[in-house]
């Protein structure tokens, strides 16, 4: 059914407006399907208060039945960088497994995702990026969720 | 023979329907019918084409037809173009209960219906957009009744008051009052209707469900999938409901509690009865009035 994504969508954007936990703000959500969140991280050093990362979510229609794509983006003004991490290409693909088919319910929101991502982030130790980060941006050409990574790590 | 032909203007006018020429389609299911008349999908086609058409009447002309031939326990698909025809033509109360009816349908198939995967869940949709309509109608009405009743009381009232005055000046004329006790007694009248109808106007915003509204939709008749109220809930192992359409479109992909992660399959649910009838008590509610956004 083509409907079931819409009418979801606009309810939680209504739910989030106004009320999201700290660090966490939404950006864009004109389109409906593609909304853009601002993150900080509290608590570590390897990400300063100061630096904002910008989070892109792109819906299909049978969100919430199928996860998001959701992929960290680059810009220049304001200035949003890709943030180090492990589990996190410089392209902006993260490796998280309740954004993969497995991992995925439908009972996840975009807030629970963002407060995911955050915890994520917030207890990194390593300042780097996944192994064979340069291979995989160079090579890689399908979208973030066509790919089946392994969870080589899952401590991190 | 002729339910040969029938058959061949009938694939004539489904590749019209697919095209978009839905007058085409019209057209050559209508001469279909007239070559053979005892083929139930040839109806339900027209039905099909013809609620493209808005032409309800005849929408519920033919799915009529088509369950007369086929029989009402197996025409899902009857049943579901005949229950957007009557939304169409604003009764909800037979639109529910045809939907209800398809919905039932697919949930139980009959051994020879052919059931799309989607079919659920598309009835499932369109039950609940039955049950809005429905009760967002009732409750429509009810204001409109109370509204009425309003303005008769108070037209009462009004009237009762002009007497009451004209006696006054009645007696006046008379000579049995004097000025001042005349302009007394008439604004004591005055007084005591104003204050009638101030009460009487408090007495119906306090019973109007729409004055004291409780703003949020209760959590409890919420499927935690689509956001929506549900209509036909099914309980999890972990004490979880969810709208049968919803969860059943989840574990075609994912064979798991959505909260848990835990195995879990069509098998292990069970219908919700006692929350079941917790959402239809919140619709009876006259929740309608202060759902802004359905």
């Amino acid at each position: 059914m083509a409907g079931m994504s819409g009418k979801r969508l606009q309810k939680e954007l209504a739910k989030i407006t106004g009320v999201l936990p700290p660090g966490i703000t939404l950006v864009s959500a004109e389109n409906l399907r593609e909304w853009q969140m601002d993150l900080t991280v509290p608590d570590n050093p390897i990400y300063p208060a100061d630096h904002v990362y910008r989070l892109k979510f792109m819906f299909s229609t049978n969100y919430p039945i199928e996860a998001p794509e959701c992929t960290f983006i680059q810009l220049s003004t304001p200035v949003r960088k890709i943030p180090i991490h492990p589990h996190i290409y410089s392209n902006g693909i993260i490796c998280l497994d309740l954004l993969d088919k497995q991992g995925w319910s439908p009972v996840h929101n975009v807030e629970s995702v963002c407060i995911s991502i955050q915890s994520m982030l917030a207890s990194n130790t390593k300042n780097e990026r996944p192994p064979g980060d340069a291979e995989f941006v160079r090579s890689n050409r399908s979208r973030p969720r066509d790919i089946n990574f392994l969870y080589h790590d899952p401590s991190v | 023979m002729a339910s040969y032909q029938a058959e061949q203007l009938k694939e004539q006018g489904n590749a019209a329907f697919r095209n978009g020429e839905y007058e085409e389609a019209n057209e050559l299911y209508t001469q279909a019918v007239a070559k053979y008349s005892r083929n139930s999908l040839i109806y339900t086609n027209r039905a099909n084409v013809r609620l493209k058409l808005q032409q309800w009447d005849g929408v519920v002309n033919d799915c009529s037809k088509s369950i007369e031939i086929t029989g009402p326990n197996a025409n899902h698909k009857a049943f579901y173009f005949l229950a957007q025809a009557q939304l169409g033509l604003h009764h909800p109360n037979e639109a529910l209960s045809s939907a209800l009816t398809a919905y039932e349908q697919v949930l139980h198939p009959h051994p020879a219906a052919k059931i799309s995967p989607k079919d659920l869940e598309a009835f499932s949709t369109f039950v609940l957009k039955c049950k809005k309509a429905k009760f967002a109608a009732r409750d429509r009405d009810r204001l409109r009744r109370q509204g009425d009743l309003r303005a008769e009381l108070e037209g009462t009232l009004e009237a009762q008051k002009q007497r009451d005055l004209d006696e006054v000046t009645a007696q006046l004329r008379r000579g049995g009052l004097g000025n001042v006790e005349a302009t007394e007694l008439s604004k004591e009248i005055i007084s005591t209707f104003d204050e009638k109808i101030n009460s009487l106007r408090t007495t119906f915003a306090a019973a109007d469900p729409a004055d004291h509204k409780p703003r949020e939709v209760p959590d409890y008749v919420i499927d935690m999938i689509t956001f929506e109220p549900m209509h036909d809930p099914v309980i999890t192992k972990n004490g979880h409901s969810y709208e049968r359409a919803t969860i059943y479109e989840h574990l075609k992909r994912s064979p798991t509690d959505p909260l848990t992660r835990d195995p879990l399959t069509i098998n292990d649910l069970r219908p919700n009865f006692g929350l079941r009838a917790a959402c239809e008590a919140f619709w009876d509610s006259g929740a309608s009035e202060w759902i802004a956004d359905w």
